[in-house]
């Protein structure tokens, strides 16, 4: 190969790069609703030995080896902190695999915004933002009001 | 409630850093590939496994690139915001190594193109990693462990 073309193999290489790059970030810390009938019999959380959030609850899954989990475990803890009967539960999914499977988690941090009653209302994968949470949060804390009324 | 910061935490910018010059370095090796340099490709691909192993066994704080990142790069920024915890960092060392060595044997048996294709990898999650925080272990780590290769134990097991 010549230098010119190899050249042009390295610019596209460098190119095709960033634009993965680009889209992973914009899917990262995008919360997507969860509709009630879709998700059959994954979507009421009952893990053995986790309690759940009165009101609703931040389950997120973790790893030892993921820098952003540790950023998003934060988050939901300094919020579940502040909100009344909103529980935060942290995962470790290495020894717990099948959790991964049952719940479709493909990367660490994933977080489900669970309702009062264990159901998915939201799912979050990547590093959590601090706004796009307190909004699905509302949402589903909002509903359980009007619910309750 | 969680502790901002371990002991052991490090700069963030560290591994970045390092990510930095192994992509450049990866595309050294594609390029010495591709313009018939073969052997010269080669001898760079054994040196970046040798540097990946240093990272995986040591620890990417011990990293050669990381140190001097700490010794002559970091003195010239201000402090980091905050630290992080080295084992992600060390399993991308680990996932590199992987790869790097599947090139290197490939070699043997389909040429230099191997080194090229396995560059093309490893440059990409290094890029990634450097360039817009990209985390390696997030995914294949999870991937692993759901296929029951991993969770025995948690460590940095690459």
């Amino acid at each position: 190969m010549d230098a010119g073309t190899v050249a042009l193999v390295l610019v596209g290489l460098v190119l095709a790069a960033t634009l993965l790059g680009v889209l992973h970030r914009a899917t990262q810390g995008r919360a997507r609703a969860v509709s009630a009938r879709r998700n059959g019999d994954a979507r009421i959380v009952s893990i053995a030995g986790v309690a759940l959030g009165g009101r609703a609850t931040l389950l997120q899954f973790s790893t030892e080896v993921c820098a952003p989990c540790k950023s998003t475990a934060r988050v939901l803890d300094d919020l579940a902190a502040r909100t009344e009967e909103v529980t935060h539960v942290d995962l470790d999914v290495t020894h717990r695999p099948e959790l991964a499977s049952r719940y479709r988690v493909l990367q660490t941090p994933t977080t489900l915004i669970l309702d009062a009653d264990g159901a998915v209302r939201a799912r979050i994968g990547g590093a959590v933002r601090r706004d796009v949470v307190v909004a699905e949060l509302e949402r589903v804390l909002a509903l359980d009001r009007v619910l309750a009324a | 409630m969680t502790a901002p910061s371990s002991p052991r935490g490090i700069d963030p910018r560290g591994p970045r850093f390092t990510a930095g010059v192994v992509a450049v370095l990866f595309l050294v090796v594609i390029a010495l590939a591709l313009l018939g340099y073969g052997v010269a490709a080669l001898i760079l691909s054994i040196y970046n496994a040798a540097v990946f192993l240093w990272g995986t066994v040591a620890g990417v704080q011990r990293h050669p690139y990381a140190l001097f990142f700490k010794a002559v790069i970091k003195p010239r920024l201000k402090p980091p915001i905050e630290l992080e915890d080295p084992t992600p960092p060390t399993f991308a060392q680990g996932v590199g190594l992987f790869v790097t060595v599947v090139g290197i044997a490939l070699y043997f048996v389909v040429g230099p193109i191997a080194l090229v294709v396995a560059g093309a990898a490893a440059f990409v999650a290094a890029f990634l990693n450097s360039v817009f925080a990209y985390c390696l272990g997030c995914q294949i780590y999870l991937l692993l462990a759901r296929a029951g290769i991993l969770g025995g134990k948690g460590a940095a097991a690459a």
